[in-house]
């Protein structure tokens, strides 16, 4: 033996494993290549062929013997025997398609994604900690464990879900984690709470307290009641009971504004965007064909692969109920059983505060508090970074709640110290209201499940086989003092906290209303008698007005009308706004390019259809208009915000000189006219930049050019683009990002209630199972998936695959 | 001949263990099969290159026709390369290597390779 040439090629062997069996970040994040491309455990192992026809497992924990039955969309239809198992089950299956999204949700809600891609995650992470994510998270566990229901619910769920991780090796890992070159670990509880959490996170944190306090100070309070109304007055409340209601409201002494000296240079909290919203409806048997109520319901949320939703179908003694759940926590969310549906939109209203608090001195060891200084609690938050040591953070909560910014965190600005509260932080147990509209059978358990709801607030429509129809908007809401929350407040008072709730049974409802439909879709919730004050970051403007138009016109309703008015893609917005624009544009000054889509726009129906060229040039148009107009809230020192998109185009229409209509970056005076001009040309010279470039004609799918992006930053090769209609303020809500997360029809006919559904994705998290993408082509032909309530054996003859869970011996 | 044989070995041995053990498992199995097939530095390293090359392509292709390339197409656009050949090319590289190893550690002094 040759000791060198045999040392030197043992090195080189040695040497060609270790690199090929560890992750390398080249700027780009390279997987272990040798574990990845192995085809008997790499990635090419997560290829899915048909799935066998039987299947028999056993589990731990199990009580008795599940059937799971999958249809041909591969829906679980799962057939428990008692209630414990079937939130096992249902942990178990959901696990089976979906365990990787599930743990990445709940690492982001709690501010753990460092651990998976490293520092570039590090101020993300620790400004979900410094929200009092974590906080808000042990709070909510801490309630559900002290109901037993909801204890059994969750512990269940998790042991399910468990079972699922048990089985992993790396070989069946799901294929993110051998890209990202990480483990998944065994689920939790609080993992579940975090899910609960990163939904309110995303449906209930607007608001623009800083942003208003700034305009307040540049403004002044004319202006600012002028570009940002309380209410914009248009169309018809969520709820219209003028006169009607009939409770002493709680009454608060009065609070004087204590409003700030100094300009805010904080940076503002993540905005949610305005195309976060849904819609519902439900019609009662006077206007549908068959003399049932139809109930619809559709949640515009980011678009995302794997989809936020998951169908399925829970059956065991005391509930038989289908629909769309959370991935990472048990029951259904948005869907119906035999005797009811259900289903959400978002009841955003101003649901956070900011506290300005006055430390003692730079420990930040006390703070002070109505005369005397009060205690702050420092929490020590570790920060695990791959490839990096450990970070430690110290987060100082005060009883407003966290301090977000402060010298440790974004300390380039000014340090002001501003407490965080956000309803979310409270204790709530919301897995009750859904446990029990699961097993609802009429209006009066619907009420009773929903006074455990906080958070998020959400519209709850509802419809029954016997008939009524309903809605309410439920959420924990603090009475407010009218103007108290808009702006930043002071933390040294308890005057300025929230001094009450507004109880459940003063919330905004109404049941079988005269007109026979009950509607939301994000609008302001409610008419001027309504006794407390209300105030949010924004309302809805066209949509909510176009499903109550359509809805009252329409008579004999089918279902197949309801689906259409799911996707309609009627733009409001366009057909109120666009011919006074077209008629201020001085004609005789327009390029031929500019005469094109001027002859384009005056032909166009105002339909966001496929095709339109004219919805690209509108929306082109108004893409350009809009920060041209309020080119003075883009102010590199402060966050300003912009008015909303109807005050926008009320102003364009009744007050034409306002000073905000001039661009302040030229010496003319400009007013609406000329801004429309401008941003006429300026909107077309974007649709013929975009013509060059593709040599294609600018069909609005095309223009629009709809993502639907895997969760990891939307990774190409897991994503898809789409060609569809519709756009933000259309009732086919769908804009680049944003759109219908899940479609739901349901009649509720006396022989037999009928339910359809559908979401932009697939059952299966895998993107190597045709079960990942399966339903994206039905959903973009705005077709539905018949959702099935029947028995097993009917379930069973209908079967794609079964699964008999047994068991296992202990 | 033997080269040929040795290559078969190789390959099944190198299935074998993979179905039990981590990929790098196959490194392993390369060592010992040249050692004991002692058939020259250049003529090892070929035949642990060709079979575990052959190895990985030939079941990464399997899974890729039983699962009508649905995973494929979509690594495909992920990698810089076809994802047959950079499968081919890491288990040959490594397959070659330690089957060098092998064979020069069983090579008695002298010999040329």
């Amino acid at each position: 033996m040759n000791v060198f040439k045999t040392g030197l090629a043992a090195l080189v062997t040695l040497a060609l494993v270790w690199a090929l069996n560890r992750s390398w970040d080249v700027g780009q994040s390279i997987p272990p290549l040798g574990a990845f491309l192995d085809p008997f455990h790499g990635f090419w192992q997560n290829a899915e062929a048909a799935p066998a026809r039987e299947e028999n497992l056993s589990l731990p924990g199990l009580q008795q013997p599940v059937t799971i039955v999958y249809d041909s969309a591969m829906v679980p239809h799962i057939f428990a025997q008692n209630e414990s198992d079937l939130f096992l089950a249902q942990g178990y299956v959901t696990a089976r398609h979906r365990f990787w999204q599930m743990e990445f949700q709940t690492h982001a809600g709690a501010g753990r994604i460092s651990e998976i891609v490293g520092e570039k995650a590090l101020n993300y992470d620790r400004s979900q900690r410094r929200l009092g994510m974590v906080y808000a998270a042990q709070q909510a566990l801490a309630s559900m464990m002290a109901n037993p229901v909801s204890a059994a619910m969750i512990q269940s769920y998790t042991r399910g879900v468990n079972a699922y991780v048990a089985e992993l090796s790396y070989e069946n890992y799901p294929i993110e984690y051998k890209l990202l070159d990480y483990a998944p670990e065994p689920w939790t509880d609080l993992k579940s709470a975090f899910l609960l959490k990163n939904m309110a996170q995303t449906l209930n944190m607007g608001e623009r307290d800083i942003e208003m306090t700034n305009a307040l100070k540049l403004f002044g309070r004319e202006t600012v009641d002028v570009l940002y109304p309380d209410n914009e007055r248009l169309g018809e409340p969520i709820v219209d009971h003028a006169g009607q209601w009939k409770f002493t409201p709680l009454a608060i002494d009065s609070l004087p504004l204590a409003v700030p000296d100094e300009f805010i240079t904080l940076p503002p909290t993540k905005k949610i965007p305005a195309e976060v919203g849904s819609n519902n409806w439900a019609v009662n048997g006077k206007k549908t064909i068959t003399g049932s109520p139809i109930l619809c319901n559709d949640p515009h949320l980011n678009l995302s692969l794997p989809s936020i939703w998951y169908i399925v179908h829970l059956n065991a003694p005391g509930i038989n109920t289908l629909g769309a759940s959370l991935p990472g926590a048990p029951a259904v969310i948005s869907g119906f059983n035999d005797s009811i549906a259900w289903g959400v939109t978002n009841a955003q209203r101003d649901l956070v505060d900011w506290y300005k608090i006055q430390f003692r001195d730079s420990l930040k060891k006390e703070y002070f508090h109505d005369g005397s200084w009060r205690k702050a609690t420092p929490v020590a938050e570790v920060f695990i970074i791959k490839g990096k040591p450990a970070f430690v953070d110290t987060i100082v909560f005060t009883h407003h709640g966290p301090v977000v910014y402060d010298e440790r965190f974004q300390p380039d600005r000014e340090l002001k110290h501003y407490a965080f509260r956000w309803v979310a932080h409270d204790p709530s147990n919301e897995l009750m209201t859904f446990y029990h509209l699961n097993r609802a059978r009429n209006h009066a358990d619907y009420m009773a499940a929903l006074d455990h709801y906080s958070s998020p607030a959400q519209n709850f429509v509802f419809a029954s086989v016997s008939g009524d129809i309903a809605m309410r908007i439920q959420g924990k809401y603090p009475v407010r003092r009218p103007g108290e929350g808009k702006f930043l407040l002071d933390g040294t008072r308890s005057a300025s906290e929230w001094q009450a709730f507004i109880p459940n049974e003063h919330n905004v409802m109404h049941k079988n209303p005269a007109r026979h439909f009950v509607s939301s879709a994000n609008q302001y919730p409610v008419d001027d008698t309504y006794p407390y004050y209300i105030n949010g970051s924004s309302w809805e403007a066209y949509r909510n007005r176009r499903i109550n138009q359509v809805l009252s016109e329409s008579e004999d309703i089918t279902p197949t009308d309801m689906k259409e008015l799911q996707a309609d893609n009627y733009n409001l917005k366009a057909a109120e706004s666009l011919p006074a624009w077209l008629a201020a544009l001085d004609s005789t000054q327009l390029t031929p390019a500019e005469q094109k889509a001027f002859a384009t726009l005056g032909e166009w129906d105002f339909y966001n259809q496929v095709e339109s060229e004219g919805a690209s040039y509108y929306e082109a148009w108004w893409d350009a208009l809009y920060p041209m107009i309020w080119d003075e809230m883009r102010n590199e020192k402060m966050a300003l915000e912009f008015p909303s998109t109807y005050t926008t185009l009320y102003l364009i229409r009744t007050q034409p000189t306002l000073t905000f209509f001039d661009i302040v970056a030229t010496p003319e005076k400009e007013t609406a006219r000329e801004v429309l001009q401008k941003s006429f040309r300026e909107g077309v010279a974007a649709l013929e930049k975009w013509k060059a470039e593709r040599g294609k004609n600018p069909a609005w799918a095309d223009y629009k050019n709809s993502f639907i992006g895997h969760l990891l930053q939307g990774l190409p090769a897991f994503s898809y683009h789409v060609r569809h209609g519709g756009n933000h303020d259309i009732v086919n809500a769908h804009s680049r990002t944003h759109g219908p997360s899940w479609r739901m029809v349901v009649s509720l006919e006396k022989n037999g209630v009928k339910g359809w559904g559908i979401y932009p994705g697939g059952q299966s998290g895998n993107p190597g199972s045709k079960y990942y993408h399966q339903f994206i082509d039905t959903w973009v032909r705005d077709a539905y998936l018949p959702l099935n309530l029947a028995a097993l054996a009917k379930q069973r003859s209908q079967a794609l695959t079964i699964t008999t869970l047994t068991p296992a011996a202990p | 001949m033997k080269f040929l044989i040795q290559l078969l070995v190789t390959a099944a041995v190198c299935a074998l263990l993979q179905t039990f053990f981590p990929w790098w498992s196959l490194a392993v199995g390369c060592v010992a099969v040249g050692y004991g097939f002692d058939n020259g530095g250049f003529r090892s390293f070929a035949a642990g290159f060709l079979a575990v090359g052959l190895l990985w392509v030939g079941l990464s292709a399997f899974i890729d026709f039983q699962t009508a390339s649905i995973l494929t197409q979509k690594i495909n656009r992920l990698l810089p390369v076809n994802a047959f050949l950079l499968t081919g090319m890491i288990g040959a590289l490594v397959g070659g290597f330690a089957s060098l190893t092998g064979a020069l550690a069983a090579a008695k002094p002298k010999r040329k390779w």
